[in-house]
């Protein structure tokens, strides 16, 4: 009889939970997308709900007009001219796997540059949340020959790519005073399950720290981010030098972490 | 209350997405598992193994009404021995295939929940297939280890990694086929115990336990005399004491693998694993009895100090990896109940030992033919047969090949891997053997990271024509044999007995098997498509009695088998799970 009630419970929990998810899904039309995307109403029903969507000059991806690798196609995206941000999700609309990342910023500026696999020309959507739950909408059209996220990572052709795995470079500039702008790049095949015979395996968390333990940015990576993941982040870290802790987890329970220094600001 | 968990289910699915509801494993439901029937959350139906199930409603007088409700493929090209013993929790089935993965299906419908594979590197060292034994649960997650020496805990309901650690390093020949196993302790808590694999490469025997939560390890206890234990990240105890029963270096690189996994015995709150071969084969490099190799030992898992040990094959050189699995029962002998427990081992013997304190009770040979040893003394030492052991290379002329011997049993055992089960309403052990034998000779070998460590050759024989598996109910008292099922191939799948008064295995022909406890008639069976060499289990869903298999041939037979390859060579390759139960409009009949 215990064992009964606990399942009554558990299952009302569920319920409830599911008639929230789908009240969300029955929000107003989205506003016309400049991109012509096929995808976009799906895009917003999966990835911007919870608040208003509206395209916003202040959300700038700069990304190429044409992919020279798909593999590897870089993406920066700059909300800096946005306050109180929440998220930025990024998405490729016509890629099998259409959700690129999350990112939240804590105490880093609403910035941020990776690379990613695109299976085909495709509008890329970037959706910046802020407090109040309003989705600022950017993008960019990008062509491609096709092909990136079924391909087999380039890791595959050496026998020995899991004794690398993680291994990182990372660079820390100083851009303005106050801010600092860093680059990771870590070793992993960032499979997407997608090719044959690889089961899927990639990188899907990194959290940037610093020395007193408070959280500059966290980061939810999915397949469709280039193999070997390159990201660049701001932290506001103020003027002097100090340490960042940068930790990063994938799919398969293997944890990856190390420290990078910031220089302090050098006057001119 | 049923209708309306129905209720709640179709509402829960109309409204966008399906989800069972699954409550969490608490240890008191595994070491309770095998009186309750509607639930199997440990590996061996309970953890004292037995292989026993209370329930009844499936019989000697309807089992011909068992048919087949679904069959689930493990699809890919990774089609490969398929020795998993599924888990079931509140209608969900968490079953291991081939490869390091790992499924969840809905038992109702036979639908996938969602797949896990493990992303194995390149240059995995399996020496015999790429098997899996199945998985442990516990809380919100299920375990279990992967080809590449990790152990891996992923959420129950997602399939999604919750911790990943490492048992041995792959590189050095460190592999994980077993199921873990899940105990209480009073210091620690729930621990998860894993022993490892890689007796072919000069590895060390260890078993470890960790924390189910974090993946941490709590203590860990090699195998081989002269290693030290640990205890909460510091060094406990040696085992053993160093060179006592090892000459020289030797026990550096030891063996003594325990890489089928142990069971847990509530009463004496003992842990038992069962150790493999001592590294390498050619036992002339190393006299003595090479300590723990080849034995039974019993764990305190409160600190993973060995309690006891009793070696079946002392200063082994026939490959007898009795690893086998070590069963708890009380046993009723001239008036006395004693606290029991046995194995059958690789060599050909079964024995009985008090389990309590490893002190020997009796053995018997439950093969033919046995040349290796005349018996068994009266303190559990076997009396070899000298010429039966594989003659020294340095006596050759060339130094290169020692002289060759015929013996008996082969080296893939009297019992290999495949548990047997114990029947508390007949009191029968039922054994999963093979009748056969080898030629195997001794040569030089030097031990090298990542490489056999054997110094021996060999090539299996049949030693009867017309079969070599053989399916016996053995009393463990008398130590005779009351019934016999032969089969043609080798048998190398897991036996369950139920209180209904069945025996099922299944055959590397494809068939699983009905028989009649107590006399061994065969009752019903049911041909699969692809060879069995997995252990059966049976479970109460619904208010019906199912029973389900996992299914795909290989193993080490196809792999190693010599002369033996006649009898299997025509066998194909699969992987499945296959459920069963008695279709409602035969329920009454």
């Amino acid at each position: 009889m215990v064992h009964s009630k606990k399942f009554l419970s558990i299952s009302k929990l569920m319920l409830s939970a599911v008639l929230l998810a789908c009240s969300a899904l029955a929000q107003a039309a989205a506003p016309a997308d400049p991109f012509g995307s096929v995808m976009w109403q799906a895009m917003v029903d999966r990835y911007f709900t919870g608040g208003d969507v509206v395209f916003d000059q202040r959300v700038k991806v700069i990304a190429p007009y044409s992919a020279e690798n798909q593999m590897h196609v870089p993406i920066t995206v700059d909300a800096t001219g946005l306050e109180n941000v929440k998220q930025i999700v990024a998405v490729a609309d016509l890629n099998p796997i259409q959700h690129v990342l999350t990112v939240r910023p804590k105490q880093a500026l609403s910035f941020i540059g990776f690379r990613l696999k695109l299976q085909q020309s495709s509008p890329i959507h970037v959706g910046v949340q802020t407090e109040d739950g309003t989705w600022h909408m950017g993008g960019a059209l990008i062509d491609a020959a096709g092909g990136g996220c079924t391909a087999p990572a380039a890791a595959h052709g050496t026998s020995n790519w899991m004794q690398t795995l993680g291994e990182t470079r990372a660079l820390v500039r100083r851009d303005s005073k106050g801010d600092a702008r860093m680059t990771v790049r870590m070793r992993h095949p960032m499979d997407t399950g997608l090719a044959a015979g690889i089961p899927v395996f990639y990188m899907n968390k990194m959290v940037v720290k610093d020395e007193a333990g408070g959280v500059i940015a966290e980061l939810d990576l999915f397949e469709p981010v280039s193999e070997n993941p390159t990201i660049t982040l701001k932290p506001a870290v103020g003027s002097s030098a100090s340490q960042l802790a940068v930790s990063t987890r994938d799919t398969e329970g293997n944890e990856f972490s190390f420290p990078l220094s910031v220089p302090a600001v050098t006057t001119q | 209350m049923i209708k309306m968990k129905v209720w709640l289910a179709a509402a829960v699915g109309a409204a966008c997405l399906s989800s069972t509801a699954i409550a969490d494993v608490s240890i008191e439901d595994i070491v309770a598992d095998q009186a309750s029937g509607d639930d199997i959350v440990s590996y061996g139906l309970g953890p004292r193994g037995q292989r026993y199930s209370p329930l009844t409603t499936l019989n000697k007088g309807n089992v011909k009404n068992l048919f087949p409700v679904w069959s689930f493929s493990f699809g890919g090209e990774k089609q490969r021995g398929q020795e998993s013993q599924p888990l079931i929790k509140d209608g969900v089935m968490y079953v291991t295939g081939s490869y390091s993965r790992m499924w969840a299906v809905d038992i109702r419908t036979g639908e996938e929940i969602w797949q896990y594979d493990a992303r194995l590197p390149e240059g995995i060292l399996p020496c015999c297939d790429v098997v899996n034994r199945g998985a442990a649960i516990l809380g919100d997650k299920v375990f279990f280890g992967t080809l590449d020496a990790k152990i891996v805990a992923l959420n129950a309901k997602t399939g999604k990694v919750v911790w990943r650690k490492t048992i041995g390093d792959y590189q050095a020949g460190y592999s994980y086929t077993a199921a873990p196993l899940i105990v209480p302790t009073e210091a620690h808590g729930p621990l998860i115990v894993t022993g490892n694999s890689g007796g072919e490469f000069g590895i060390v025997g260890e078993v470890q336990a960790r924390n189910p939560e974090t993946g941490e390890l709590v203590w860990s206890r090699p195998t081989i005399e002269g290693h030290m234990g640990t205890l909460n990240g510091a060094d406990s105890t040696m085992t053993g004491k160093k060179n006592e029963s090892w000459p020289g270096d030797l026990w550096q690189n030891g063996g003594g693998a325990p890489w089928l996994g142990g069971t847990y015995d509530p009463d004496t709150k003992l842990v038992f694993f069962g150790t493999g071969n001592p590294a390498p084969w050619n036992s002339h490099l190393r006299p003595g009895d090479n300590k723990w190799t080849s034995a039974r030992i019993a764990i305190d898992p409160e600190d993973g100090k060995i309690a006891w040990g009793f070696q079946t094959t002392p200063h082994d050189g026939w490959d007898y990896d009795g690893v086998n699995e070590f069963i708890s029962f009380d046993m009723e002998k001239d008036g006395e109940t004693i606290k029991a427990g046995a194995s059958a081992d690789r060599n050909g013997f079964f024995y009985v030992l008090d389990r309590t304190n490893g002190e020997f009770v009796s053995a018997a040979p439950f093969v033919q033919n046995i040349t290796w040893a005349e018996g068994i003394d009266e303190n559990g030492r076997p009396l070899y047969v000298d010429d039966n052991r594989p003659g020294n290379p340095v006596e050759s002329a060339d130094g290169k090949k020692g002289k060759s011997i015929f013996a008996i049993p082969s080296f893939l055992g009297g019992k290999n891997w495949m548990p047997m089960a114990y029947s508390q309403d007949t009191k029968l052990f039922y054994i999963p053997s093979n009748e056969w034998g080898m030629d195997i000779w001794n040569e030089p070998v030097t031990y090298k990271k990542g490489a056999a460590f054997l110094g021996a050759g060999f090539t299996i024989k049949p030693i009867f024509d017309d079969y070599i598996g053989s399916l016996k109910a053995l009393d463990p008292v008398s130590g005779e044999v009351k019934w016999e099922y032969r089969n043609k191939a080798p048998l190398w799948g897991g036996v369950l007995t139920t209180a209904g008064g069945l025996v099922f295995t299944g055959t590397p022909e494809g068939y699983l098997k009905a028989f009649d406890a107590e006399t061994g008639e065969e009752l019903w069976k049911f041909q699969t498509g692809t060879g069995i060499v997995s252990s059966p289990i049976t479970w109460e869903q619904d208010g019906e009695q199912w029973v389900a298999i996992t299914t795909g041939w290989g193993g080490a037979v196809p792999l190693w088998g010599g002369e033996v390859a006649k009898f299997v060579s025509y066998l194909n390759q699969g992987g499945s799970v296959w459920t069963f139960k008695i279709p409602e409009s035969l329920a009454s009949k």
